[in-house]
């Protein structure tokens, strides 16, 4: 019996039931129900593509899954570091993929004080200092992640390299496109800077208790 | 009907937003001038955001107005001062590349068409370096082709551009050149004028805060820079040497150079047009054993 029509009409109905997936996928608004459904009209390609023998097809779909996943496998991981970094250290390392690697010599200057801020950086080796206050940054430190959520936009001191090493970069919009695609991400990142901030409030706090103690009581303001 | 073609306008909003950096701004109203700015300087401001919107646009205008805006009020900073530093910004900011060059004679061309007394169409040839030509381009385009360029040894290598209004075809030809200016701000040289325009406003700054009396002097060493090609070129190298050997030593504490001023001076006269910077670099050199010597037989 020749069941070639019937393989036929199969990979028909079968690419019929995936374009459902292609609509699908097309009408999500955020990144991960976007890669699912991506990852889902893929399989459903495949699946229908064997029948008829589409190697084509078959070749296209796959590598168009692999990427499909591997992405989906990127975002699920950045969502997960972000929220341990919240419930942990409050680091950004989890940002390092994200980054590109630039060297630096001596006397570089990495942004000057009043420029309008568009990265932040992760320092990897050699010896940063703001200019203005003098303060030197320890490796591993990340600078500048507050001037992206400032309304100023503007730097508030200069970071000049002062030994040669090496920092990372990541611009703001690309972190602005993490969270833009990613509400997930969006929220525990919004999470970690307000825990930064409050973090440095009380570090200040603890400051000014320690200089209102160790200060003489001469000092201290006059009774009206 | 009315709602339908709001929509319409909206979608087609959102459209030129995304191709924004195709297309170019659409959005031509000027930035406002900063608040609190003086009488005497809203002349120069008001020139230099004309000067940078027609340069590239009103986002680049906006920047020129926040960077002024920085100096308002501050101390120090008088109203000659202030429109020093706006109108030799608006220059530097404006600086020279071939799209420059190409829009400045079409400018030309179009007065003289709508007036018969204009002097007649002439051709001109310039002399750029071919880095310089390449590095107008968007860097992802210009970086493969200068690393080919410094693989063969051409880097320096003397090209000569016309630009002529004469036919048609040389007129189409300043036409795509110009239009180029889109791009400008992916280049590798818009990223190299607004570091050098950075480091100057900072080396002001800076002046003010620990040796007011030279910051004039430091406000006029942007006019060590102009022009394209070599004289460009040699320029940018004297003013960095100078920044770095006198300057920066003395506002980092490490150069006790009481007239920084005089110092400027005295380094200006002695740079000369060579690639080597001798001159310069000895005077820079005797200046800095100078003000050692005096400080520690002050020390003393």
């Amino acid at each position: 019996m020749d069941t070639s029509h019937l393989s036929e009409h199969a990979g028909t109905a079968s690419a019929l039931f995936a374009s459902v997936f292609v609509v699908a996928t097309s009408t999500m608004r955020t990144m991960i129900p976007l890669r699912l459904f991506g990852i889902l009209s893929n399989i459903v390609f495949i699946a229908s593509a064997i029948p008829s023998r589409s190697y084509l097809v078959i070749v296209v779909q796959s590598l168009v899954l692999v990427l499909n996943s591997y992405r989906l496998h990127q975002m699920l991981q950045l969502v997960r570091d972000v929220k341990k970094s919240v419930n942990s250290d409050l680091s950004l390392e989890w940002l390092k993929p994200f980054m590109t690697e630039r060297k630096c010599a001596a006397g570089d200057v990495l942004f000057y004080k009043d420029e309008k801020a568009e990265d932040m950086f992760y320092i990897v080796s050699g010896r940063f200092r703001l200019v203005e206050s003098g303060i030197e940054f320890p490796i591993g430190a990340i600078v500048g992640e507050f001037g992206m959520l400032s309304p100023s936009n503007a730097r508030t001191q200069t970071l000049e390299c002062v030994e040669p090493g090496v920092i990372l970069s990541v611009s703001y919009s690309k972190v602005e496109e993490l969270y833009v695609q990613n509400p997930a991400f969006g929220f525990y990142f919004l999470r970690l800077t307000s825990a930064r901030l409050f973090q440095n409030i009380e570090k200040l706090e603890q400051r000014l208790a320690q200089q209102t103690a160790a200060a003489p009581i001469s000092a201290a303001p006059n009774p009206a | 009907m009315i709602n339908r073609t709001q929509k319409l306008g909206s979608f087609l909003s959102s459209i030129r937003y995304l191709l924004a950096d195709f297309i170019g701004e659409e959005d031509a109203a000027p930035p406002f001038l900063p608040e609190g700015l003086p009488e005497a300087v809203v002349s120069e401001v008001s020139d230099g955001i004309h000067l940078l919107m027609d340069y590239q646009g009103s986002s680049y205008a906006q920047l020129y107005v926040d960077r002024v805006r920085r100096f308002v009020g501050r101390r120090g900073v008088d109203d000659n001062m202030l429109g020093e530093i706006a109108r030799l910004m608006a220059l530097r900011m404006s600086y020279e590349d071939p799209i420059r060059i190409a829009q400045q004679k079409l400018a030309e061309f179009e007065r003289a068409a709508g007036d018969p007394r204009a002097p007649s169409a002439e051709i001109m040839r310039l002399k750029f370096r071919l880095d310089e030509l390449i590095g107008a381009l968007p860097t992802a385009v210009a970086q493969p082709v200068l690393d080919v360029l410094e693989w063969i040894g051409w880097t320096h290598r003397p090209v000569a551009i016309r630009f002529s209004t004469k036919t048609p075809w040389g007129v189409r030809r300043l036409r795509i050149e110009a239009s180029l200016r889109r791009w400008r701000r992916f280049s590798g040289r818009f990223k190299t004028e607004h570091a050098w325009v950075e480091r100057w406003l900072h080396m002001i700054s800076r002046s003010l805060e620990k040796q007011p009396r030279a910051a004039s002097a430091i406000v006029q060493t942007a006019t060590m820079i102009k022009g394209y090609g070599d004289p460009y070129r040699q320029g940018l190298a004297d003013w960095h040497a100078i920044i770095n050997g006198l300057a920066k030593p003395t506002f980092d504490g490490v150069l006790p150079l009481a007239d920084l001023a005089g110092a400027i001076a005295e380094a200006r006269a002695a740079a000369m047009p060579d690639p080597r910077q001798v001159a310069l670099k000895r005077c820079i050199a005797e200046i800095r054993t100078r003000a050692l010597a005096s400080a520690n037989v002050a020390a003393e």
